[in-house]
């Protein structure tokens, strides 16, 4: 007894208490209420910590674009960003209501709910072609010949013109995963709980950039099988010899040609989201070679036509609905077909909003950041143009200015700190527990079927749960995978066990027997993408890729959210 | 032979277009068809058509159905198809007993009603089985009970429409908890009307100011359920929740259905008791009683 009461007990904090923090994990709390906040990691977009630079970039623009969309939102909330020791946390609370907030968020909801069943059209017609003007601008102008202080202009312009582009993606992707969430939950009104993901039956089958882009590289692999040259040289060399091969080679012009078509057209992006430090699969295209090597060792299959499968599922789980709703109040029937609209849309702009928006300026930022870094390293401000990651925004711009300061021992310093990041078990919450349990209203619910909410408790000790996140069965050996080069320790058949699947891993799903994801949920890109390959997913385990055993034989259910440890 | 003898005893058809005027007697279609007649030639009420208490009195020397009967049902039902646009159309059958609804006592919820009936066949077995409840035994025990003669009264049955009623209402042209003679006040929700009528649901209720027809008072309900046809006559389902929070009617519809109410208490000369029912924008009148608890 006198034992047991020496220990601290580890009871866990209740409402508005603070969070215990780890050792290893010290925080700073540097912005007002930042320590009276609720913060969440984000390990979905950023797995791994964020480079100095990439976390200045979260600050000066993505934060501020996430702020601005939610203070203008018809339920406004304060939204924060931060990078802690490297990893992203967010924090999003109800903003006080101004006096008119009655009026103007009945208002606003009003507006919302008549602009979610033409999402698609405002965004060919609104969004994205502002998206576009602002691409263009980034492609128009010639880094390589601009001096010093056309650059620091074109920064300037171009981190106001980032954050612009990130506010439309912030005003895109909450409608996107409101108008998902409210057809859900129609659907199981109307129809019961029984079937998880009779509303998502209704929304797959459309085709969309991912799906797109992985078909793309599938046509490369039968087009490498096809020439006899390009075969041996892609099967036979290593990744990263490939390309030189392929340059070598005058049989291999024309396939090669395909692949830079390809790599301009889909390789605009990193290994996961957004991280501006990873190289582009244009610089690298090793994650693409891979890909390629691994379908070319798969059997022929026909993914349009198995796309136009899921659409043909789509349509007659469609026809058996209308039928049912035929003797349903007229409202009733015409807040379903809008919101049926609204989340088949959604679906396919949580993949498109992605292409256009994430990899694309993300890229541009990459390419003005790395000809900063080649006008600092050769001024000598720092070793090497890749260096450029481990500084600030405002410590480019100032050495862009004024070229004398040697940063080279604060690069070191910085580059062991993201070394040191990279080992922190970065702990799911920080600040201050909530005052309560979050409200249930569709616009959190929505944000908890994208970002995940915390796992249930397992039903038994050979168990794992999360989050239902695609239909269906799988049984096989688990590949914990904790990086998009790894990829190819995915045998056809195992089961792919990670922290999440950005994008770029949608090709690996072509292989996987299932998924297994710790973060995101039934909204989330993984469960999207996973849905529209056919293979069953758990999503939002929140310790999947720490319980799971690389080799172990597990079973996978994704329409309950259960995994089954077998050994 | 013997519909003519009965149909010269009573000088009363067998069968009746509701908006025909020999309908609008209580002693030839029972109390609720007769009130209906009365507005259907006025009032945008569906269509329909009487089985009368001669049909009554002659199925039941008959002993039930009659082939002369079954053909005039058939051509009325056939009419009702052209009328109403439907290849087959979706009725319901409802008894309305001679005394029923009467001042004396109340029939409520003894005689039989049947929703969404589709085919011939279906309409044949619901018109015997109105007829049936009223000579049934716990009718005449009813009767017993409220010392009401043991023979059977005479009973009607309404054919009509049953229209898939988007939104259904209820509306008093005078207010029933306050007795305010400005006010009209409207209940509404979704679906058919049983829900609101059997209270398995809360309604919206909006209060309309006589005078103007502005909204006065409203208080959103939670509206729970709704009742759609389905196989073999009607469910109650759940009301999706973002519909449960939205209001079941508009300003405009609400002014057309106090103009409604307004214009009925005008016709009968005291405060009514309305039933109605959208349907793709246009409003049907389905019942109309006086208000009989007013202060």
């Amino acid at each position: 007894m006198a034992q047991e009461s020496s220990v601290p007990a580890m009871t866990p904090p209740g409402p508005g208490d603070p969070i215990p923090v780890p050792p290893d994990f010290p925080v700073d709390w540097a912005g007002a209420g930042d320590e009276k906040a609720f913060w969440m990691l984000d390990r979905m977009h950023f797995p791994r910590p964020l480079t100095p630079l990439g976390a200045s970039l979260l600050e000066v623009a993505i934060g501020p674009a996430l702020a601005a969309a939610m203070a203008d939102s018809p339920a406004p909330m304060d939204a924060r960003m931060r990078a802690i020791n490297g990893y992203m946390y967010m924090a999003m609370a109800p903003l006080p209501p101004p006096p008119d907030a009655a009026e103007r968020g009945a208002r606003q909801q009003e507006e919302l709910m008549q602009m979610l069943p033409r999402i698609g059209e405002v965004w060919e017609n609104v969004w994205l072609p502002e998206v576009q003007e602002n691409l263009r601008f980034w492609e128009g102008f010639d880094l390589d010949g601009a001096s010093q202080s056309e650059l620091i202009a074109h920064l300037d312009e171009s981190i106001a013109r980032f954050k612009r582009v990130w506010t439309i993606h912030m005003t895109v992707v909450f409608p996107v995963h409101l108008a998902m969430q409210l057809f859900d939950d129609m659907y199981r009104d109307l129809f019961g709980d029984e079937d998880r993901f009779g509303a998502y039956r209704l929304t797959q089958g459309f085709d969309n950039k991912t799906l797109e882009g992985d078909r793309a590289l599938w046509a490369l692999s039968r087009q490498a099988l096809a020439e006899p040259a390009v075969r041996s040289i892609v099967e036979e060399q290593a990744a990263a010899d490939v390309m030189p091969a392929l340059e070598a080679e005058p049989a291999a012009t024309e396939f090669l040609a395909a692949l830079q078509a390809y790599l301009d057209e889909y390789g605009q992006r990193g290994p996961d989201y957004d991280e501006v430090g990873e190289p582009s699969w244009i610089e690298d295209p090793t994650p693409a070679i891979l890909r390629i090597k691994d379908f070319m060792g798969q059997a022929d299959r026909d993914l349009a036509a198995e796309l136009d499968a899921r659409a043909t599922e789509r349509e007659e789980a469609m026809a058996a609905v209308r039928e049912q709703l035929g003797s349903y109040p007229e409202p009733v029937v015409q807040q379903f077909e809008a919101l049926l609209a609204a989340a088949q849309q959604s679906t396919v702009l949580t993949e498109v909003h992605n292409f256009w928006i994430d990899f694309r300026s993300v890229y541009r930022m990459r390419r003005l950041f790395l000809t900063a870094g080649r006008q600092l390293a050769e001024a000598g401000v720092i070793a090497d143009a890749n260096d450029v990651f481990y500084l600030t925004i405002g410590e480019v711009r100032r050495s862009l200015e004024d070229p004398t300061a040697d940063l080279r021992a604060l690069v070191a310093k910085r580059k062991a700190e993201h070394r040191h990041q990279g080992e922190l078990q970065a702990p799911p919450a920080l600040g201050t527990m909530p005052p309560g349990a979050p409200p249930d209203d569709p616009m959190t619910r929505s944000n908890m079927n994208f970002f995940g909410a915390p796992p249930p408790p397992p039903t038994d000790p050979g168990t794992l749960r999360g989050a239902a996140g695609s239909p269906g069965t799988a049984r096989g050996t688990a590949r914990v995978i904790r990086s998009l080069v790894d990829g190819d320790k995915l045998e056809i058949g195992d089961i792919l066990v990670t922290e999440a699947t950005a994008p770029p891993w949608s090709s690996l799903f072509a292989r996987a027997a299932a998924i297994v994801t710790d973060t995101g949920g039934i909204l989330s890109h993984c469960s999207v993408v996973a849905r529209e390959y056919g293979i069953p997913a758990v999503v939002g385990t929140g310790m999947g890729t720490a319980m799971i055993r690389d080799g172990q034989e597990i079973e996978v259910d994704g329409s309950t959210g259960t995994i089954r440890l077998l050994e | 032979m013997t519909d003519v003898t009965a149909e010269a005893a009573l000088g009363l058809p067998p069968l009746l277009r509701l908006d025909d005027p020999r309908a609008s007697t209580v002693e030839a279609v029972g109390g609720k068809a007769a009130r209906l007649s009365r507005l259907a030639t006025r009032y945008r009420v569906p269509p329909g058509f009487c089985l009368t208490t001669a049909a009554w009195e002659w199925q039941k020397t008959a002993g039930g159905m009659t082939a002369e009967l079954r053909m005039l049902i058939e051509a009325a039902h056939a009419e009702l198809a052209r009328v109403t646009g439907q290849a087959e159309p979706i009725v319901a059958a409802r008894s309305s007993a001679v005394d029923e609804d009467g001042a004396g006592s109340s029939f409520a919820g003894q005689l039989e009603t049947f929703l969404n009936v589709t085919g011939l066949d279906e309409l044949l077995r619901a018109i015997a089985g109105c007829w049936d409840s009223a000579a049934s035994e716990r009718v005449a025990t009813y009767r017993r009970e409220q010392g009401l003669p043991s023979e059977a009264v005479p009973v009607g049955v309404l054919v009509q429409q049953l229209v898939d009623a988007d939104v259904a209402a209820v509306a008093f042209s005078a207010n029933p908890v306050t007795g305010n003679r400005d006010e009209v006040v409207i209940n509404a929700s979704y679906g058919l009307g049983e829900s609101i009528v059997s209270g398995t649901v809360t309604p919206d209720t909006y209060t309309v100011r006589r005078s103007d027809l502005t909204i006065t008072d409203l208080r959103l309900g939670e509206k729970q359920v709704m009742t759609i046809r389905a196989p073999g006559g009607t469910r109650e389902v759940p009301v999706p929740r973002l519909l449960r929070a939205q209001r079941a009617l508009d300003d405009t519809h609400l002014a057309e259905i106090a103009r409604l109410a307004i214009d009925l208490e005008a016709a009968t000369g005291a405060p009514v008791d309305v039933e109605c029912a959208y349907r793709g924008g246009d409003l049907y009148l389905l019942q109309c009683r006086p208000i009989t608890t007013l202060r």
